[in-house]
């Protein structure tokens, strides 16, 4: 099963930040308080289309190409990454 | 499959869908020639008893695109916030018209009398055959505005009710500037 990261807290609806991190391997314990990356805050999906433009060195021919779809639904899709990204980042400094 | 059907603008837009568009269209325009349909209005389609000649028919066509596609771009630049391309907007638009050539198919089976003058004429006209077409031509021009409103809402990326009014603002217009432009420079021109 794969897990989603949350971002958002469930009881308050303020954005979450990072308290602990754990090294799998000697069971080392970081504990601070961290900001989550923006990109954290997209879904899985984002994530994946986000990487795909990067390597598509931000063509959106490419993409459209590479994911059989027309170059304006590619760029919509991008748009609504963009849009997303913007209210993330807005809530995070409200916050 | 649905999508293929009611949204093909997702796999396709811009230049390609634009050559297929105007391959279909001018299909529908030799198919309208021979069954005497007119389609002079963006949304409009008619059936004459006298034949026109052909560059009247590719005159409907051509003003019908160009009013769709060019309200639509026009409406896109204002109320989209995406770098929104005129290509776009004119390929999808172009493809969003296909079933027009249904229509114009069905159009062999709507025979118009000479004189349509009397009420009485008008109802003679009116046999089941021609209820029948005219019920399909309705279906097919419903399926056209469907297509023209996703055709609108991918290539300028406006989605919901915003989407909704401004394609019903934009459609409304497109029908009225066609209709001038028929009336003003085609009856003109004969």
């Amino acid at each position: 099963m794969q897990k989603n990261l949350p971002h958002i807290c469930p009881s308050c609806s303020s954005v979450l930040r990072v308290k602990c991190l754990v090294c799998e391997n000697c069971q080392t314990e970081v504990t601070g308080m961290y900001s989550m990356p923006v990109l954290a805050s997209l879904t899985g999906q984002e994530q994946d289309f986000i990487i795909e433009f990067v390597k598509s060195s931000g063509s959106l021919k490419i993409m459209a190409q590479k994911l059989g779809l027309s170059y304006p639904t590619v760029r919509n899709l991008l748009d609504d990454v963009i849009q997303k990204l913007e209210n993330n980042t807005n809530n995070a400094k409200k916050s | 499959m649905k999508k293929w059907f009611f949204n093909p603008f997702i796999y396709v837009a811009g230049s390609r869908s634009l050559i297929i568009g105007w391959c279909v269209i001018l299909l529908t325009v030799v198919v309208s020639f021979f069954s005497r349909t007119h389609f002079n209005g963006a949304l409009d389609t008619h059936n004459s008893h006298d034949a026109a000649p052909i560059w009247i028919h590719f005159s409907e066509a051509l003003i019908d695109w160009g009013c769709l596609a060019g309200i639509f771009y026009f409406c896109g630049l204002v109320f989209s916030k995406s770098a929104i391309r005129f290509i776009d907007v004119a390929g999808t638009m172009a493809m969003a018209r296909w079933p027009m050539l249904p229509v114009a198919i069905i159009g062999f089976g709507i025979r118009v009398p000479a004189t349509l003058i009397t009420l009485n004429d008008i109802l003679k006209s009116l046999t089941p055959q021609v209820i029948f077409c005219s019920i399909l031509d309705i279906v097919f021009t419903v399926w056209m505005v469907a297509l023209c409103y996703n055709a609108f809402s991918v290539s300028c990326n406006l989605k919901g009710g915003k989407a909704a009014w401004v394609f019903t603002g934009g459609i409304i217009v497109a029908e009225i500037v066609s209709k001038i432009i028929f009336h003003e420079i085609i009856k003109n021109l004969l």
